[in-house]
């Protein structure tokens, strides 16, 4: 039985500016993703990877195309109705790991349950639980002041799953760590997709953390330049890799 | 959720929640602590005039709290159902401080005449010893328990009373259980004794009846066979308690108010500001917020949560601050109080309107100035929200320029009019004028004062780095100027009233007090309760050595009715008894219409003629030339009014004078209750002195003082008070303190990247700080020019308006010392606004300043 597909991206363009100043970010990209798998987006600079994460998430509206999320087109939704949609389908991971500063790391965990309506002591007690599983059981009080920075985004990753999400967009989730803590962080990304079924959505400038993907998407000018299933062990794909992206450049 | 993130964002920022609450704090304050202070002086000024009530069943008086005669008893004593009736005296005694000895601290008497007979039927009199009043007694008093006690007297003890004929000793029979009503220590007098002490033959001031029991029906019929007896002049109830001083209080009660008012809006701009800085800092976690699902209305929330928390910690604390305020002045004004009205504070009061009204207002400007930042941020996209902020010059808009123009124009033009409501007006559009067309002014403003910053200061290019900075959101650097303008030219409005208040104060003072000698009652200016001397005291004045003339003030209340269609009740008035060729030879009036020479020649003439003060005529908008009528112990009589002008101690006071012979004949008043004695050239001051002093002391209820002393005490106090007010309206000017901190402080955080920029490529530490400094100085400068120009105007319009609305007329005086206390102020609040961000740009890491988004 084939996978169910959870978004799908259909001659998706966004162009910014009008007349002279326009400007093409992305042009007719057609891309799916199913339910438990992994997909690396890379790219130069500017060839469209953030954008497309952005229309994908409901963050900002194509100029062309559309996006169905299990099958309904996103940018026919209200407002109010995106909002939900990304509350409860989706979660996010940022470059930055955006956590909140005056909150602990199982209050900021527990921000979208909370935000859902979830009673906080439920919430808490869920982000807890998930924290646990990104290894910061020992964490749940520490203010994100106070936690290293591969530990910032564990907790993020715990926000994005909390509300147990059928896809996690994940925009640069290692641009900001160290080698050790990028790996343990792209690792427990295909930890989410592998093993707790969630389906991931990964940009990267790293070969190294989309060697854990199982579909890699190369962009150039907007388009899609080629697409690369990977095998499931890390290290061979890490060279197969770095052979695309050069043969890409 | 919203509660708890809104805390620890507070707690984040310490010294700025602490300020913002503060701005809220200190509105609230001076709302609650003025609005405790009004009401706890009319407290004090009605029990000290309060009469009996209660106890009886129907209470009757003159609707002036004038006397009348006694045979209008006769009239009630026909009803059926009236059980008891009789007619009293009741009249309050001020009594000098002292008059019982240095430790007995009773500052007036209630006075009640009563007759014997009927007495018992009306009231239970419980008495200790001794025995109630009786037909046949003398000079007999019962005085209650607790007076007793202060001046530890007994049954047949002897109670000196001040009186129109000197100090009276009664005799006292008895002593009645504690005290029976609030209000002042009371002594119960056989009526034909308090006729005869206190000039009024066959004069009463009050009914009182009881009507027959447990008959609802006969109860009924005859309390409106009563109403239907009572004509125009009666009154159901008991005496009222100078309503004129207390509508004059309300007055004052009202411009407090607004003070208030406009403190808590300052406070309103801050959070408002305040606001803006939050949203522009937490850019970032409301894009993260919106992007992992929270609805508009969860970011409007988060952030109201926060300005709800702020308000009601602001709140609270001023209330607290309010309550001290209200007790501090309540301490600093006692003496004065003590002095001139004889009065003695209480308790505060506090009432439950004020308390709602405050808290409501508190809380309220809180959420309304977060609410306007708080929509702003729940319109940001998630993806605007996550990009870094656009630092794109803004635009002075055109509109606004122009209508801010316009509006002062049209403001000055109204100042040529001289009418106080387009003066009023103007001055509104003045503010509206300045506030609009302010964010022109930036470029200007910052450019004149940039060069002189520059080189006082600033050098290697900050300067036109700070002026930059600033001239770059001019919309934004506006509303601090803004905030700055309004609390700068409140300290300046008001300064150029008080000085010209006080100034003008002093003139008339020196003009209606200027004479060599005066005999002053413990209460000026607030008549009733004083006891005044008959003509034997003023014969034995006129007989001193040296003596060259004498003028005295006589008293009687009366109402006249409202300006005519303004559906507002009779207004009370004070009317006051002179001889007018004495009194325009010792004193003298400060006239918005006639002469002093016109005035006197119709007061001498035998007409029922009268000169009524400003404020009077305001209220009611008589005219000289014009008829009222005026109601007097027997009813309504037509009054000529033949000038308007008044004396300096009656300014605020509803007042109107009438020739002494006039007073006798409609109100039966011939007490003396205020003198003015001027000496001839050649008189030897000292002796006569002597000789006053000598008299007055069979007068204890008199104080005499040398005019040139009271002159110096009456400026001593003036200053005292207007140091006070001008303290208290100094205090909104420090929350501008904290717009000047808000505006840098978002600066800075906006400019993060730039600031790195700056480090990275040579700039040193000292150089940012410079420029943050330059900044603010030129923020304060702008706000600090605005305030000035708008608080001349404001006190120029100010005074202009209290002047065209006849109320009182003042001469403007430039208040040069508030002008420099504004400018030392602004440029103070500059520095100081700049400490905190100038360390924050100072110490920023230049890495995660370039990296930060």
């Amino acid at each position: 039985m084939p996978a169910t597909v959870v978004i799908q991206a259909q001659d998706l363009s966004r162009v910014h500016g009008t007349g002279d100043t326009a400007i093409t970010a992305l042009d007719g990209v057609n891309l799916s993703v199913a339910q438990g798998e992994f997909v690396a987006v890379m790219g130069p600079s500017g060839c469209g990877k953030s954008t497309l994460l952005h229309l994908l998430g409901g963050l900002d509206a194509p100029s062309r195309g559309s996006v169905l999320f299990e099958g309904q087109p996103v940018h026919k939704l209200s407002d109010d109705a995106i909002t939900q949609l990304r509350r409860r389908k989706i979660g996010y991971i940022f470059q930055f790991f955006n956590l909140i500063p005056v909150l602990t790391a199982v209050e900021n965990a527990a921000l979208p349950l909370v935000l859902d309506g979830i009673a906080p002591a439920v919430a808490r007690s869920k982000a807890a639980a998930l924290l646990e599983r990104v290894g910061l059981g020992g964490r749940l009080k520490s203010r994100p002041d106070q936690l290293s920075a591969g530990q910032q985004q564990r907790v993020a990753i715990a926000r994005a799953l909390v509300a147990e999400p059928a896809l996690v967009l994940a925009d640069e989730p290692t641009g900001n760590l160290d080698t050790q803590a990028s790996q343990e962080i792209a690792a427990l990304l295909q930890q989410m997709a592998r093993d707790w079924g969630r389906s991931v959505l990964m940009v990267t400038h790293d070969a190294r953390v989309a060697a854990h993907a199982d579909r890699v998407v190369f962009l150039r000018d907007g388009r899609i330049a080629q697409e690369t299933v990977l095998e499931r062990n890390a290290a061979d794909n890490q060279a197969l890799l770095a052979g695309l992206i050069t043969a890409a450049a | 959720m919203a509660l708890t993130l809104a805390l620890r964002y507070l707690l984040g920022r310490r010294l700025r929640t602490g300020l913002t609450t503060l701005a809220i704090a200190i509105g609230v304050m001076v709302l609650f602590g003025t609005g405790i202070y009004i009401p706890t002086m009319l407290e004090a000024f009605q029990r000290n005039l309060r009469a009996t009530a209660g106890q009886v069943d129907v209470t009757i008086t003159h609707r002036t709290g004038a006397a009348f005669t006694a045979r209008r008893t006769e009239k009630f004593l026909r009803i059926a159902g009236v059980r008891a009736l009789a007619g009293s005296i009741e009249r309050t005694l001020n009594l000098p401080p002292e008059f019982y000895g240095r430790d007995v601290r009773v500052g007036a008497l209630l006075l009640l005449g009563v007759d014997p007979a009927a007495a018992a039927a009306l009231r239970d009199y419980r008495l200790v010893s001794g025995r109630f009043l009786q037909a046949a007694d003398g000079s007999a008093a019962v005085i209650a328990q607790s007076l007793a006690d202060a001046l530890q007297l007994k049954v047949d003890g002897m109670l000196p009373v001040p009186t129109p004929a000197g100090v009276v000793k009664l005799r006292v029979v008895g002593v009645l259980a504690g005290r029976a009503l609030a209000g002042n220590e009371q002594v119960f007098l056989p009526l034909r004794l308090a006729q005869k002490l206190f000039d009024m033959p066959d004069r009463i001031t009050v009914i009182e009846a009881n009507l027959v029991e447990n008959d609802d029906v006969q109860r009924a019929a005859a309390l409106q066979a009563i109403e239907a007896q009572l004509g125009k002049e009666l009154q159901l109830g008991a005496l009222g308690a100078g309503s004129e001083f207390m509508a004059a209080m309300q007055t004052s009660q009202i411009a407090f108010y607004l003070i208030g008012f406009l403190a808590l809006l300052m406070g309103g701009f801050i959070i408002f500001n305040t606001f803006r800085t939050i949203v522009a800092e937490r850019r970032r976690d409301i894009g993260m917020l919106r992007t992992i699902g929270a609805s508009r209305r969860a970011i409007i929330g988060l952030l109201l949560a926060e300005s709800l928390l702020q308000g009601v910690i602001g709140t609270s604390a001023g209330l607290a601050l309010g309550y001290g305020l209200g007790r501090a002045i309540t301490t600093g004004g006692a003496g004065i109080l003590r002095q001139y009205l004889n009065l003695e504070m209480g308790a505060l009061v506090i009432e439950p309107g004020l308390l709602a009204t405050t808290i409501t207002l508190g809380v309220g400007v809180s959420l309304l100035s977060g609410l306007l930042p708080a929509w702003g941020a729940s319109r940001l996209t998630p993806l605007a929200a996550l990009r870094p902020a656009a630092l794109a010059p803004q635009q002075v808009g055109r509109t606004g320029t122009l209508l801010g123009a316009t509006l002062i124009a049209a403001s000055l033009l109204m100042l040529l009019s001289g009418r106080f409501a387009l003066l009023a007006l103007g001055g509104l559009l003045f503010f509206i004028g300045l506030v609009l067309a302010s964010p022109a002014l930036v470029q200007p403003v910052a450019a004149a004062f940039s060069v002189l910053v520059a080189q006082l200061f600033a050098r290697e290019g900050t300067g036109e780095l700070a002026r930059g900075n600033l001239t770059r959101h001019p919309g934004r650097a506006a509303i601090t100027a803004s905030a700055t303008m309004v609390g700068l030219a409140i300290v300046v409005g008001a300064g150029g009233l008080i000085f010209s208040l006080n100034e003008s104060m002093l003139v008339l003072f020196r003009k209606s007090m200027g004479s060599d000698f005066l005999l002053v009652p413990p209460s000026i200016a607030v008549w009733k309760g004083d006891v005044g001397a008959s003509e034997a005291l003023a014969n034995k004045i006129r007989a001193v050595p040296g003596v060259a003339a004498l003028s005295t003030l006589r008293y009687a209340q009366t109402s006249m009715p409202a300006r005519a269609g303004s559906g507002l009740p009779d207004i009370a008035v004070s009317l006051l008894g002179i001889d007018p060729a004495a009194y325009f030879s010792v004193s003298s009036m400060d006239f918005n219409a006639g002469t002093a020479e016109l005035a006197a020649a119709a007061l001498a003439r035998n007409e029922r003629n009268l000169i009524i003060n400003g404020i009077l005529a305001a209220q009611t908008g008589l005219q000289s030339g014009d008829t009222v009528a005026l109601s007097t112990p027997e009813g309504q009589q037509d009054y000529r009014v033949v000038a308007v002008g008044g004396d300096v101690l009656s300014a605020k006071i509803t007042t109107a004078y009438v020739s002494q012979a006039l007073l006798r004949q409609d109100f039966h008043k011939r007490e003396d209750i205020f003198y003015q004695v001027n000496l001839t050239a050649t008189a030897d001051a000292a002796a006569a002195g002597r000789w006053l002093a000598k008299i007055t002391g069979e007068y204890p209820q008199f104080r005499l003082v040398v005019g040139r002393e009271y002159l110096a005490e009456f400026s001593k106090q003036f200053d005292a008070v207007f140091a006070g007010t001008y303290l208290l309206l100094a205090l909104l000017s420090l929350p501008s303190l904290i717009a000047i901190l808000n505006t840098l402080a978002i600066g800075v955080i906006e400019r993060t990247r730039e600031i790195g920029m700056l480090r990275a490529i040579g700039a040193t530490r000292r150089q940012m700080s410079r420029t943050i400094v330059a900044e603010a100085l030129l923020l304060a400068a702008l706000g600090t020019a605005l305030g000035i120009l708008a608080g001349l105007y404001l006190g120029y319009v100010m005074v202009a308006g209290i002047s065209a609305s006849g109320i009182f007329r003042m001469q403007y005086t430039f208040p040069l010392a508030g002008v420099l206390a504004a400018a030392a102020a602004g440029l103070l609040f500059g520095v100081l606004a700049a400490l905190v961000p100038m360390r924050q740009a100072a110490r920023m890491q230049i890495i995660a300043a370039l990296r930060y988004e």
